[in-house]
């Protein structure tokens, strides 16, 4: 039998197939339900015109019940975005990716959130602990202990 | 004329009354946790009906109950309605309820 996660995502991946993702979100790889990554940008005016990003989702088999683990590209000459709640190793401290995860979120309504925390950016800056934190991640950003206090990381 | 009826299928259908008007929202009938229609049963049962209910929050929000409790016995829940992040409290089942 199919684990949770799988038939989870199945729905989820045919409605992406079936309706297409929101502007500025593409659907790049998505063989099997452990991980996927879709290419992110922002649309209209905003700090990152032009850029490109991709993201990597990794889900284990309690999704959703439990958070997929969701960070930016940063090889094959990928980069993540320059902003204050994203590290330069793609990790990201967003609070839907931690305590404020719901089973009722999806993958998409990730992209969006993370589309509109780009959108809203008002300073190009990294995360004023960056390279301590970089220096010491897992690598998977799930098992940091982000501490969400609004606008500053 | 005279007519013999030799054998007859009884059909039936249900549906859980959600207290929704599901004529309004027919895409909508879905558990917001596992996506699965209300009708059907949560990823871990085989067979819809009761064995397989839904559990109603005093938030008004409906799941499959096996699903909800799956979400509440983690502690990242903290005890909240997926939904609305209200905390939880289980509704009394809506006996008649507003279905016609």
């Amino acid at each position: 039998m199919a684990s949770i996660s799988a038939r989870r995502l199945a729905k989820e991946l045919h409605e992406i197939q079936t309706e297409g993702c929101p502007v500025g979100i593409n659907l790049l790889q998505a063989d099997d339900f452990a991980a996927w990554q879709f290419t992110i940008e922002v649309m209209g005016e905003s700090l990152y015109q032009g850029e490109v990003f991709t993201l990597l989702f990794r889900f284990d088999k309690h999704y959703p019940i439990s958070s997929p683990a969701v960070q930016f590209v940063v090889t094959d000459g990928k980069t993540s975005p320059v902003h204050p709640h994203v590290y330069s190793n793609g990790h990201i401290c967003a609070s839907i990716l931690g305590n404020e995860w719901s089973p009722v979120l999806s993958v998409i309504a990730v992209c969006l959130t993370l589309q509109s925390m780009l959108a809203s950016c008002k300073k190009k800056e990294r995360p004023p602990d960056n390279d301590r934190y970089v220096r010491h991640a897992p690598d998977n950003p799930k098992k940091t202990q982000f501490h969400y206090d609004g606008n500053s990381p | 004329m005279k007519v013999n009826v030799k054998s007859w299928h009884a059909v039936a259908q249900w549906q859980w009354d959600t207290g929704n008007d599901q004529d309004d929202d027919p895409e909508g009938d879905v558990c917001g946790i596992c996506r699965v229609a209300y009708e059907g049963c949560c990823p871990t049962c085989k067979v819809p009906g009761d064995d397989c209910p839904l559990i109603w929050g005093e938030c008004s929000h409906v799941f499959h109950m096996h699903c909800l409790l799956k979400w509440i016995s983690t502690s990242s829940s903290k005890q909240q309605c997926p939904m609305d992040r209200r905390t939880w409290v289980t509704a009394e089942r809506k006996v008649g309820g507003s279905k016609t």
